[in-house]
């Protein structure tokens, strides 16, 4: 008789493709056969998590059609199985799997992009809740400690850099606005973005190379003056933006000497 | 309507609710429908943003249910401590009437599949959905409830019929059974057991919930038939009288409609609310031990 673990182990390697092998022998075969009754959790399983990746992918899914894109996910899927029940957080490593397949990126070089843009959008709408700072917890804060400021991102910032317009090319494709699909410029790279749920929920927007450098290290926890310093005279209005586009949760005093006040 | 400490509508009522997706937020937070409770997959609102806010938003109107489908209460391995800490977090939140989760497996080995997975039945089988049952319970410092699946096969080797051994899960573990007459019908069709003899071995104080839902009879062109789980439709005939003899044994009882698959507009899911309350309203409010 097999153990339970020894049943649970074969069910998963069905499930994930390999042949019934010797757990067709441990289920009950009346007017279905094992194979048979295997099949329909099989399917099942499949047709779900395919689903969850279409619901988290849609410009790709546009892109390479309901067909091959049912392909791909349940190759993905044998490769990449869910690892959690939470399936929010499920789909991460697609980008790169897209990025091997000769298929898809001789047809669509931008593809795996656009699929790392929709994950970002993904990780946006699902993160963690953080109270984004307002403006009373800055203004109360002396300003002689400001270049000693090191901020927090809000939990659903991400920064990207793409070797393609993925934002524009997903936009269009979801819109079926076959003039902007049309005007896409491929060769307008790199683009770097920084994507977030902010007040009116999540937010894409493209930033310039000294801005992307201003927000990877303001993001990283750098010391304020000294990015200040760097950025110029932009730099208050690009910390104005994540302020007031909520990308920003909290902050802590520390000056270069490592003496910290946490608030 | 009770309500809890924090000022959150109370304890879920013997009465008829509805199972909440995604597609009816707007709806209930903006018409407030006649529902006397509502019940949600905890998995939908491990994260923040948007739904999270709508779940805030509606508990502050409705007595609601936190029913699992991703704990694995079947698994070998034990469970996932991640898993089961976003899930206290969330019944901390929202505070919830009652928290469920399936006699079934889905994860072994670090890897999970979205499905309720059979178990064999079996006495190895049973102490191990009792160690979790209690991993559980301890955790979430509060009484569980445990539903039976729909299933599609049986394993050779079983030897504990499916109504003993969730019997015995709730007798050694203290947790409570969410009796699911629609996947009770199910199983039985598909595997050709009486499900009235199943009503009948559970004890009724053991219940605390039923659900109904749809399900799909799939025809082969040879004759052959397998009903399948899946949500898509009203309740069927055969299952309302079978929710009528359960009602009738296990007395008044909270009753909710699922539907998962092609979700209508919600008055569908209340016109089968009503029909169970009515129901309800027919048998008798206690049950008859004997």
């Amino acid at each position: 008789m097999p153990t339970l673990h020894e049943v649970q182990h074969a069910f998963s390697a069905t499930l994930r493709g390999g042949g019934d092998g010797d757990l067709a022998d441990w289920v009950v075969a009346d007017d279905f056969s094992a194979a048979e009754r295997l099949l329909i959790y099989r399917n099942s399983s499949r047709s779900v998590t395919v689903e969850v990746l279409r619901m988290t992918y849609p410009a790709v899914d546009r892109l390479i059609g309901r067909d091959f894109f049912e392909l791909s996910a349940e190759r993905f899927c044998a490769a990449h199985p869910p690892g959690s029940g939470y399936m929010n957080e499920y789909g991460g490593e697609f980008a790169d799997f897209l990025a091997g397949l000769p298929e898809a990126a001789a047809a669509l070089c931008y593809l795996p992009d656009v699929a790392r843009f929709e994950w970002a959008l993904s990780c946006a709408a699902n993160a963690g809740d953080a109270t984004a700072l307002d403006l009373p917890s800055l203004t109360a804060i002396d300003p002689e400690q400001h270049e000693d400021l090191r901020f927090e991102p809000h939990p659903s910032v991400r920064l990207l850099e793409l070797d393609y317009p993925a934002d524009a090319i997903a936009d269009a494709v979801l819109a079926g606005d076959d003039d902007a699909i049309a005007a896409i410029d491929l060769a307008s790279r790199p683009v770097r973005l920084v994507v977030g749920r902010g007040p009116d929920g999540v937010d894409a927007r493209r930033l310039t190379p000294s801005e992307n450098d201003f927000a990877r290290r303001l993001f990283a926890g750098e010391r304020l003056g000294e990015i200040l310093q760097s950025a110029g005279p932009d730099g208050a209005a690009w910390l104005a933006d994540h302020f007031v586009n909520g990308r920003l949760s909290g902050f802590r005093i520390e000056c270069a000497a490592n003496g910290a006040v946490v608030p | 309507m009770s309500v809890s400490l924090h000022g959150l509508p109370g304890p879920i009522p013997a009465s008829a609710g509805i199972g909440l997706r995604f597609p009816h937020h707007d709806a209930v937070l903006a018409e407030k429908p006649c529902v006397a409770w509502l019940e949600v997959n905890p998995e939908n609102y491990m994260g923040g943003g948007k739904p999270l806010a709508y779940l805030d938003r509606i508990r502050r109107d409705y007595p609601l249910s936190l029913h699992g489908v991703g704990l694995s209460l079947g698994s070998a391995d034990g469970l996932d401590a991640t898993h089961l800490t976003r899930l206290r977090c969330l019944a901390d939140r929202v505070e919830p009437g009652l928290v469920s989760e399936h006699l079934s497996w889905s994860a072994i080995e670090g890897v999970h599949f979205p499905e309720l997975l059979p178990l064999p039945l079996t006495e190895e089988a049973l102490a191990v959905v009792c160690r979790n049952v209690e991993t559980m319970q301890n955790f979430l410092g509060r009484r569980v409830l445990i539903e039976n699946p729909s299933s599609y096969l049986r394993f050779c080797h079983s030897t504990i019929p499916e109504w003993e051994f969730i019997a015995a899960v709730a007798r050694d573990t203290g947790c409570g059974i969410l009796c699911d007459v629609n996947n009770l019908y199910v199983s039985a069709c598909n595997h050709g057991f009486d499900p009235r003899c199943y009503l009948q071995t559970l004890a009724p104080d053991t219940v605390q919930e039923i659900h109904l839902a749809g399900h799909k009879l799939r025809r082969f062109d040879d004759g052959r038939a397998i009903r399948i789980d899946d949500h898509g439709s009203r309740v069927a005939a055969e299952v309302w009288a079978l929710y009528r003899e359960a009602v009738n044994r296990f007395g008044w009882m909270p009753t909710l409609i699922e539907w998962d698959t092609e979700v209508p507009p919600i008055a569908v899911l209340l016109d089968e609310a009503a029909k169970a309350d009515r129901i309800l309203a027919t048998e008798p409010a206690h049950a008859d031990a004997a």
